[in-house]
Parts: structure tokens; C-alpha cells; sequence
């Protein structure tokens, strides 16, 4: 089996406090591996490592190895790195100033990823309709975001990260500001596009029953170490740790 | 209003005075503006935006004759020159504080630029008449003028370093320090998630940091329009540098007049006259209204631009 990402002996220290203390585990490709964990836990600062987001905060030192997609990511490129890989936020952060359309047609002209306008309205078109948003904005195209629901604003940003046609993308719990209706759209969105295959999909959640629903691995992690990994029928059902059970029993937070 | 306690009401009360002050000084300063503007404006109308001719006339009233163009075009040549200089350069600024600057000078770069914004003009005045206006004749504005001549706007040698230009210049260095605050703390301003977003798309800083800055569109405006109303309204550093001599220059290396120089020149003549007085009030009241109307403009975009980023 391949991998998308192999993480090892991670450590990160912010403000001389460490967030992630000794991580090691490996991302099947082409699967949803989700990482949970209590708020705080430090699983926003692990997927801001694999994209090297954490270089936007000086104070942080990194150590151990870790490679996405075949690199070392310290010692690839951080930009072109960051092409190969989407990331959807916790806030649905649309840019205010650009239209629907501009927003999902950044990241591919940022990159040079089409030739023409054609190419780009049919790329925008596809990830729309990837997000299962299509239908919801087609005849507002032009105009900005902000009209949009939260939920509609979360899809908008998987739109737009889908448009880079990733082949890893990062989701720093997408619903814990959205709707129940739209959380649920949203976990479909992810189920749908990881059943067509090139995608390695790593989401980062607080809620058991979202990471049941989608997950085909889950990793358990706990002030900053790693709990417990393994595929999320066997983490569900069996898990190995008392603390993942009490945490699936909502009794740690 | 209701008061739970005695105490509370006279404590209103008691502010009512001292919130009203500002309120008055406006009302008072507005109103002795425009009754001491009529009777210039009554004698001459329009003509008084519309001419350039400044006659005072000792032998009698009736030969007076006072118009402002050249000092109005002079304050928004000037003004626009500072802008021009000082726009790209504040943006620039701006950016290499928040992004490059490490994060333990930060704040001494920008307590620096914020003193910089309170020096006395005077001081500014000084450097520009001394320092700045022989530089920039010698290597600007002469080189300039004799290989870009071409360009109307650089079409004429300077005779001395007191020009539109240099008071452009001058004017420039002292809204930068107000322009580049107001655009950084705008680019701060901006939620980290927007920033991430960008560098998630695989952006290098000079894509991102256009990005933001063009997330900042609204603020950068209103800081434009703000520094446009500073500049318009900027005296005495301008009165040293301008050179303070009637005229419509479109060359920017011609001495000109702005009002609020025209102003400070010629308000210590201006009781030998009948009209000056007058005239110089209503210059002021010109003034005045140009400063408002930038001023309102900037405000409001300023207030637009915070409700995009509060959620």
C-alpha cells in the first residue's frame, strides 16, 4: 500500500509549548482518514504542517520528517508543495472581494493551471458541481460571496480548493460552523469525490459520529500525542485505548 | 433619558457642556466663515473661483479684485503630486512592516512611522526650503525638465527649488507616515484565515500580499482621500516650498500658491484692504469644504470597508 503522508516522530513547539509532542502514523492514499480530537489538541497546527502553513507563524519550531505525496515536506518547495494540496478552514472564508466565480478560479490562475477561458469556466464549473453547490449559484456567478449561507460559503471554499484538482486535501473541521443540514452536504461532498479515486481526503474533526460517517482510518489524538490509529471500524468498535473510548463516549473534551 | 439616581442625571448633566464644545466651535467656525465670505462672493460671484487675478488696491475698494483659481489649482496640483508619491510608496511600506519586519522591531518601525506622523510641520517645512529644494533642482527637476521636456508637466526649467513640486514632495513625505498606518492596520486588520486561504492556493508572498492589499481596496482609498484632505489643508511646510507666486502652472517646476498659503501670507496685509479680509475667509471656506468632502468621502469608505470583515 502506498501513502499519501507519513508522519515521523513529529514534534511542533509554539510560544515554547508543544502542541504536537511525538507523532507518528502514515495516510493510506485514496482514502478519509480523519483525525480526532478534543479543541486543543493540536490537530489544526498537524494538517498546517503537511501544507507548511505553519511557516505563517515565525515562532513555531518543527521537527521529525514528514513527507506528503513522495516529498519531504521541509525540503520541498512550500509553494509548489502547496499546489498539490487543498485545504478547506474551520470559518468559511470566501474572499469578500472577488465574485463566486473568481473565488473558485483563484487557486488555478494563481498556478497557471488552464490555457483559456473556456478551460476555466468548464473547471470552475466541475468543482462547483464537485462541491454540490452548481445548482445553488449558477446564475450568480458574478457576484461576491457574502450573500451566501455559512454552509453555502463552507462549499464555496471546497470549491475552491477543489479546483486545484488536489491530490491531497486538508479540512480543518469544515462543519464546526455550519448548519446540520449543510454539515451533512458537505460529508457527502467528501464521500462522493473520494469514491471516484485520486484523492486522499484528511479531515480533522471534533465530533465521533461525523468521523464515523466518513472516515476509513481514524487517528485519536490527545493534548498533542497520538491515542490511538487504525481503520474506523476497528477504532469505533474495538478501540485499543480506554481514553478513545471515553472520548467516543463524550465523556473527554 | 432615564436616570436610576440623582446623582447619575447631574453626572449628564455635568458632561453635556464639554460634549457640546465641539459641537459649538464647528457651528461658530462654519457660521463666521460664511457671513465674513459674503461680501467678497456677493461682488464677485463666480469670478472669484474662476480668476486668478489678486488685485489689492490701496487707491480704492472699487479696484480691488480678488480670485482664487491659481491658489486652488495650486493646493490640488500640489496635493495630487504628494498623492501620486506618496500612495505607492505607503502600500509598499505598509506591507514590509507587517510581512517582513521581524516581529520584535515591528513595533518600533511603527511607533517610528506614528512619530514621524506628529512632528511638527514646521520641521518638514524647514527640511523641504534647505535641504530638499536644492536636491531636487539639481538632480530631479533640471534633468528631468531638460530630458523628458517633452512631457507638458516637466516642460519648464526651475529657476529656484521653490516649485509644485517640491511642495509635492514635501507634502508626500508627510502623509506617508499617516497613509502607511492606516493601510497597515488595515492589512492586519484582515482575519488570519484570509491569509491562510491565499497561501493554501499555492500563492508566493508577492501574489498574496497583492491579494490583501487588494482585500484592502476600501481602506486604501479612504487613506488616499484622508491623505488628499491632510495634503489640501497643510500649511506652512507648503508656504516655505511652494514659492507663493500667482499663476496657473501646468508645469509642476513653476512656483504656485496654495490657499492655505495664501492664507498665512497674506492675513498679516490683509486689514489695509477692504475686500482681502473677505477674500480670505472665503478662501477658507473653499478650503474648508474641499477638506469635508475628502474627509466624509475617506470616512465613509473607511466605515464600509469594517463591516466587510466583522462577522
Amino acid at each position: 500500500m502506498s501513502y499519501a503522508v507519513e508522519v515521523e516522530n513529529l514534534r511542533v513547539r509554539i510560544g515554547g509549548f508543544e502542541v504536537l509532542r511525538d507523532l507518528t502514523f502514515k495516510v493510506p492514499e485514496n482514502t478519509i482518514f480523519t483525525v480526532m480530537g478534543p479543541s486543543g489538541s493540536g490537530k489544526s497546527t498537524l494538517l498546517r504542517v503537511i501544507n507548511r502553513l505553519i511557516d505563517l507563524i515565525p515562532e513555531a519550531e518543527v521537527s521529525g520528517r514528514v513527507v506528503v505525496l513522495g516529498r519531504d515536506v521541509f525540503k520541498a518547495d512550500p509553494y509548489r508543495l502547496r499546489t498539490r494540496i487543498g485545504m478547506v478552514f474551520q470559518t468559511p472564508n470566501p474572499f469578500p472581494h472577488l465574485s463566486i466565480y473568481e473565488n473558485v478560479a483563484l487557486g488555478p490562475k494563481l498556478n497557471g493551471l488552464v490555457k483559456s477561458k473556456k478551460e476555466l469556466d468548464n473547471l470552475v464549473r466541475w468543482a462547483l458541481e464537485k462541491a454540490m453547490l452548481w445548482e445553488e449559484v449558477k446564475d450568480k456567478l458574478d457576484v461576491p460571496p457574502l450573500g451566501l449561507s455559512g454552509g453555502q460559503q463552507q462549499r464555496l471554499c471546497i470549491a475552491r480548493a477543489l479546483a486545484m484538482r488536489p491530490e491531497l486535501l486538508l479540512l480543518d473541521e469544515p462543519t464546526a460552523n455550519v448548519d446540520p443540514i449543510n454539515a451533512r452536504k458537505i460529508e457527502d461532498v467528501l464521500i462522493s469525490f473520494r469514491r471516484e479515486g485520486g484523492v486522499t481526503i484528511m479531515m480533522v474533526t471534533h465530533s465521533p459520529p461525523q468521523a464515523s460517517r466518513v472516515s476509513d482510518y481514524i487517528a485519536f489524538i490527545y493534548m498533542g500525542q497520538l491515542v490511538e490509529v487504525g481503520p474506523a471500524d476497528q477504532v469505533f468498535v474495538n478501540p485499543r485505548n480506554k481514553l478513545t473510548e471515553r472520548f467516543l463516549r463524550g465523556e473527554v473534551s | 433619558m432615564r436616570f436610576p439616581s440623582r446623582e447619575d442625571r447631574m453626572f449628564f448633566y455635568m458632561l453635556l457642556p464639554f460634549a457640546g464644545v465641539v459641537f459649538i466651535v464647528f457651528v461658530l467656525l462654519f457660521e463666521v466663515l460664511i457671513q465674513n465670505s459674503v461680501p467678497v462672493l456677493l461682488r464677485e460671484g463666480l469670478k472669484f473661483l474662476t480668476s486668478s487675478a489678486w488685485r489689492p488696491s490701496e487707491v480704492s475698494p472699487d479696484q480691488e479684485f480678488y480670485g482664487i483659481l491659481s491658489p486652488l489649482v495650486g493646493t490640488l496640483y500640489s496635493s495630487l503630486i504628494a498623492l501620486i508619491l506618496a500612495l505607492p510608496t505607503s502600500i509598499a511600506l505598509a506591507i514590509f512592516i507587517n510581512d517582513y519586519t521581524p516581529p520584535q522591531l515591528r513595533d518600533h518601525v511603527t511607533g517610528l512611522v506614528d512619530l514621524m506622523a506628529g512632528l511638527p510641520t514646521v520641521l518638514y517645512g524647514l527640511w523641504g526650503a534647505f535641504v530638499l529644494a536644492p536636491i531636487l533642482k539639481t538632480y530631479i527637476m533640471t534633468p528631468l525638465s531638460l530630458y523628458l521636456g517633452f512631457v507638458p508637466v516637466f516642460g519648464c526649467r526651475p529657476i529656484t527649488g521653490f516649485t509644485v513640486f517640491t511642495a509635492g514632495t514635501v507634502l508626500s513625505v508627510m502623509i506617508l507616515p499617516f497613509m502607511t498606518s492606516m493601510i497597515r492596520e488595515s492589512l492586519a486588520s484582515i482575519p488570519r484565515t484570509y491569509r491562510e486561504a491565499v497561501y493554501s492556493l499555492g500563492a508566493t508572498r508577492y501574489e498574496a500580499s497583492r491579494m490583501l492589499v487588494s482585500m484592502t481596496k476600501p481602506a486604501v482609498m479612504a487613506a488616499t482621500l484622508l491623505g488628499f484632505g491632510r495634503a489640501a489643508g497643510e500649511t506652512i511646510a507648503v508656504s516655505m516650498t511652494i514659492g507663493n507666486s500667482f499663476g496657473l502652472p501646468l508645469c509642476m517646476f513653476e512656483p504656485s500658491y496654495t490657499i492655505s498659503s495664501l492664507i498665512a501670507n497674506q492675513f498679516a496685509n490683509a486689514g489695509f484692504y477692504h475686500y482681502m479680509t473677505s477674500a480670505l475667509y472665503a478662501a477658507g471656506l473653499f478650503l474648508l469644504a474641499t477638506g469635508l468632502l475628502l474627509n466624509s468621502a475617506g470616512v465613509y469608505m473607511l466605515v464600509k470597508w469594517r463591516r466587510t470583515y466583522r462577522r
